[in-house]
């Protein structure tokens, strides 16, 4: 596809709707786990989920959580 | 902790919803599709941070959630998070409504208190104000304002000029 073509599908898409920004922490031993068999297994599932990758949830802290919130996430998943 | 911080967000003027917390073991891939995908759509209705029904404005919501960090690292609602789950801990209790009782009596008045204290100090930085004026941003009642306003006072932070409240040496 040539460049002026891809930049106007992106551009479609900007336009099509709202895209949530969600930040989710994940469990490397869980849902990390499962994101990623998800991904080898060629599950579809929306790509609006930015990913951090934490050792155990009880790591998380109160104070995350907010800072995500502050720095304009749309929402919090939180996967053990 | 996800109770804490969800009656921590309603507080802040935010949806709790917005904040989930699933499990999903590492076999369960199709599982966690469904869970993303639903969660993801379930914010979708609800639109941008600051616009869903009952929220606060974004540049409030940004100012508050300032404060609100520093809230979560100070000492005293850290300390009765602590003293709550050992409290839980003695009694043997773990269901949710004994959490969320605790929460809400000892954690968020400790995390509120922090928080407009933390937010006098960022609404003054922008010039001098009055109680009333205070208290209508911070949507707090007098009470709850007066007491941090004059640990400031006290502090030597902020002083007082023709009823209006601006930190000292502006």
């Amino acid at each position: 596809m040539a460049q002026e073509n891809v930049l106007e599908k992106e551009n479609e898409m900007a336009q099509e709707g709202f895209e949530p920004r969600i930040l989710g922490f994940f469990c490397h031993w869980c849902c990390y786990a499962a994101a990623d068999s998800a991904g080898v297994s060629r599950y579809q599932y929306p790509p609006n989920v930015r990913v951090i990758r934490v050792m155990c949830t009880g790591r998380i802290d109160t104070r995350f959580i907010l800072e995500a919130f502050r720095c304009g996430a749309d929402g919090v998943f939180t996967g053990g | 902790m996800a109770e804490t911080c969800k009656q921590f967000l309603a507080d802040c003027g935010i949806n709790p919803d917005r904040l989930t917390l699933e499990w999903a073991s590492a076999a369960e891939a199709p599982r966690f599709v469904e869970l993303i995908t639903g969660y993801v759509n379930r914010i979708k209705e609800k639109g941008e941070t600051g616009t869903a029904e009952g929220e606060a404005d974004s540049a409030t919501i940004r100012r508050r959630l300032k404060a609100a960090v520093k809230a979560a690292e100070a000492r005293k609602p850290r300390s009765a998070l602590g003293m709550l789950a050992k409290k839980l801990h003695k009694d043997g209790e773990y269901t949710k409504e004994a959490i969320a009782k605790g929460v809400s009596s000892k954690i968020v008045p400790a995390l509120r208190a922090e928080r407009i204290k933390e937010e006098i100090m960022l609404l003054l930085k922008e010039g001098p104000m009055d109680i009333d004026a205070l208290c209508s941003a911070l949507s707090a009642k007098k009470e709850e304002v007066e007491k941090p306003l004059s640990q400031l006072q006290k502090k030597g932070v902020v002083e007082e000029q023709d009823g209006k409240f601006k930190l000292k040496g502006k």
